[in-house]
């Protein structure tokens, strides 16, 4: 007994201590801070090569530009900038990490580069302040005149780092524009910069969408007289007709596998939306009904299309599956809805809805519910297209000076900032898959 | 004796039900906001915690007496041209014929002597006198650059006390203490104070979330507010997220307050408000 009332006291004794203490549950549901602070020190040069401040400044403006677009940062001011920002040190132990600390900076930025033999080096990194680790460093190399896509690239980086996903920034932009006199199909940086032509059909080009595979584009084009769908290489610049059935042939739009092509075709006087091998051939009819079908827009497993459809009496927002031809409503509200487009994240389908002779952009959950208005206005925007991670939109804006313009937004309609030049009167934007 | 060991360790889970060995329950989160400027006490009062400390300055008001003072320095003044008055009665007859003297004599003589002493005794008095200016500005420029720099501090020191005190209370003029505050002390209670100032260091961008994270962290932290070690209890499976809960946790290193005793917390982070909101 006496052995048992002291195994029972080595018991109870160990129990207590082994008690962790009296520990307060707390829950914090929802971070004091929703942007995160970050410092970018302006380029450096490197070694002996003479300095160009012009490069660092174009650098500077890109990444800032590309950062400021993610939503997610909130750049420190650079004349709060202490000593640390003019030294070019890009190891952990060359940066007093205490002084950007001081700024309140969780981020950091720095970099230098380098130009010898009309070659341009840029060396990046960029560093967690809290924990002084490095969270990423790149070294590009590239001719002067590739300064502006390092940015892209290195932005595209900053964001994979921080987010898991990397950035849509080195992408490319095609749309069409009317800057010639004709409608005529163009490409360009995802900040609208460096606009090129890509066809030259004299006559109207529409529906741009670019291939998930390879570098080429497929639109419709009346130079032939009927409207068909071309198919363009971007840089061999060979193009040829892919549908040219009588009728319609528009609006296509390539499966997220690239193998096939949903497009409206109207051969038989109705507008139905068929699936297409990338040589033409059709495979397969999707829609079957007497009222227009049009604007196919695959979802990013392929295994369904949204498209629009006046069956029930206003343009509407319809959903068939590939496999079994079912066909769902999805927007019930409003008279006009069109132009619908497919997150390639899934979840959302973005599309624009005319109110009062007003277009504007909305964004609904693939199973009808949680629809969203992201854009307000006077102006129509119109012909919504995603970003490839599909954090962004694209769109086309038509102000009231009668001037399209192509806008750029983040997905839940903050941002919108315009990337095209003026005077071409732009539209239909179709952003391209990772370039 | 297996009988007795098997006994005993049955006897264990019911013991973890006595009273000495507390129960763990996460509590609600509270819907107020705590100022941080306010002070941790183990009993706070009831009252609210984002309401900003009332400074009873108005004893300071009774300096407004000696103002009154101003009132009697005028009384000495007219005392004075009193005896003045009778001064100059005595006088006037003296200067009569002092002021014819001079004036003849004063007018010749001063005039050649004058500027002979003066270059003389400037010279080392311009000299002292523009070593005591320079002296002068000198300490006045760095009085100035040091009121500047003090200004600019203070203007900081306001900023981020205004930052910090920027949380406004629903109710006008409430005592500083805690919704359910029971105890006489006018201050914040740890927990709450600890799930502001932690939450204030934590920075996550809707922007970076994917799914719903959700993860477990306590931290030990000792009597003066320094933390001690932490540990992990449930990762989220997300590295951003884990990521930026650590950078906050170093960021909470040293609480700006020393706490009651030492304490623990268990910590539960996930973004269930952020992600509701629109």
């Amino acid at each position: 007994m006496k052995h048992f009332k002291i195994y029972f006291l080595n018991i109870m004794i160990v129990c207590l201590l082994c008690s962790p203490a009296v520990a307060a549950r707390i829950e914090i549901s929802s971070p004091g801070e929703q942007t995160i602070p970050l410092a970018m020190t302006r380029l450096l040069p490197m070694g002996v090569g003479g300095a160009q401040p012009a490069i660092a400044a174009e650098f500077q403006q890109v990444l800032q530009g590309d950062l400021e677009l993610s939503g997610l940062f909130d750049l420190t001011d650079p004349a709060a900038f202490l000593s640390d920002a003019g030294k070019l040190g890009l190891r952990r132990n060359e940066i007093d990490f205490y002084q950007w600390r001081m700024l309140g900076a969780e981020g950091l930025i720095k970099g230098g580069y380098r130009i010898a033999g009309g070659k341009l080096t840029i060396e990046l990194r960029l560093f967690d302040v809290i924990s002084q680790r490095l969270l990423t460093g790149r070294r590009y190399s590239g001719k002067l005149t590739d300064v502006r896509k390092i940015a892209h690239t290195f932005a595209d980086q900053v964001l994979k780092s921080l987010t898991g996903e990397k950035g849509p920034f080195a992408t490319k932009i095609a749309y069409i524009s009317k800057r010639t006199g004709h409608k005529e199909l163009y490409l360009m940086d995802v900040d609208g910069y460096k606009p090129v032509r890509l066809t030259n059909h004299r006559s109207i080009v529409l529906n741009p969408d670019f291939s998930p595979t390879r570098k080429e584009l497929i639109f419709t084009s009346y130079s032939q007289e009927n409207p068909d769908l071309y198919r363009k290489e971007i840089y061999t610049g060979r193009e040829s007709r892919v549908s040219l059935k009588p009728g319609l042939n528009i609006g296509g739009r390539y499966s997220p596998d690239g193998r096939e092509i949903a497009l409206t075709l109207s051969k038989d006087k109705n507008s139905e939306i068929y699936l297409l091998g990338t040589d033409g051939t059709i495979h397969r009819r999707l829609t079957n009904h007497y009222s227009i079908d049009v604007d196919p827009s695959w979802s990013p497993e392929g295994d369904r299309i949204a498209f629009v459809s006046d069956r029930r009496g206003n343009p509407n927002i319809f959903i068939v599956d590939v496999h079994t031809l079912e066909v769902t409503r999805l927007t019930f509200e409003g008279k006009y809805n069109a132009t619908p487009a497919w997150s390639p994240k899934g979840g959302r389908i973005a599309y624009s809805r005319m109110d009062n002779g007003v277009f504007n952009v909305f964004t609904i959950r693939e199973d009808g519910t949680d629809e969203r208005q992201l854009t307000f206005g006077s102006g129509s925007k119109e012909h919504p297209r995603w970003s490839p991670d599909g954090r962004f939109l694209v769109y086309s804006n038509d102000l009231q000076d009668g001037e399209k313009s192509i806008w750029i937004m983040r997905a839940d309609g903050t941002g919108g900032r315009k990337i095209s030049a003026r005077g071409g009167h732009d539209s239909h934007p179709a952003w391209s898959h990772r370039w | 004796m297996l009988l007795v060991s098997l006994l005993l360790h049955l006897l264990l889970p019911a013991l973890s039900y006595l009273p000495f060995f507390s129960q763990h329950s996460i509590e609600k989160p509270p819907v107020y906001r705590v100022n941080l400027v306010n002070k941790i006490v183990k009993n706070p009062q009831a009252g609210r915690p984002e309401a900003t400390p009332v400074k009873k300055k108005p004893v300071v008001k009774p300096k407004s007496k000696p103002k009154p003072k101003p009132a009697v320095k005028p009384k000495p003044v007219p005392p004075k041209p009193k005896p003045i008055p009778v001064k100059p009665k005595p006088i006037p007859p003296k200067p009569k014929p002092a002021k014819v003297k001079p004036k003849p004599a004063a007018k010749v003589k001063p005039v050649p002597k004058k500027p002979q002493p003066k270059p003389a005794v400037s010279r080392v008095q311009k000299n002292n006198l523009q070593k005591r200016l320079e002296q002068m500005r000198a300490a006045k420029q760095k009085k100035a650059s040091e009121q500047a720099r003090k200004d600019r501090i203070a203007a900081l020191k306001a900023a981020a006390l205004a930052e910090s005190s920027n949380i406004r209370s629903p109710i006008d003029a409430a005592p500083v203490g805690m919704a359910d505050g029971t105890g006489n002390e006018a201050g914040v209670s740890a927990i709450a104070f600890v799930q502001e100032f932690i939450q204030q260091q934590w920075s996550f961008s809707k922007y970076q979330a994917t799914g719903a994270p959700e993860a477990e962290v306590k931290l030990f932290y000792n009597a003066e507010g320094t933390l001690l070690h932490y540990k992990f209890l449930k990762k989220s499976e997300n590295s951003i997220f884990d990521d930026s809960l650590l950078r906050a946790i170093a960021k909470s290193r040293q609480l700006p307050q020393e706490l009651p005793e030492a304490m623990s917390f268990e910590i539960v982070f996930n973004l269930k408000d952020m992600l509701a909101k629109p």
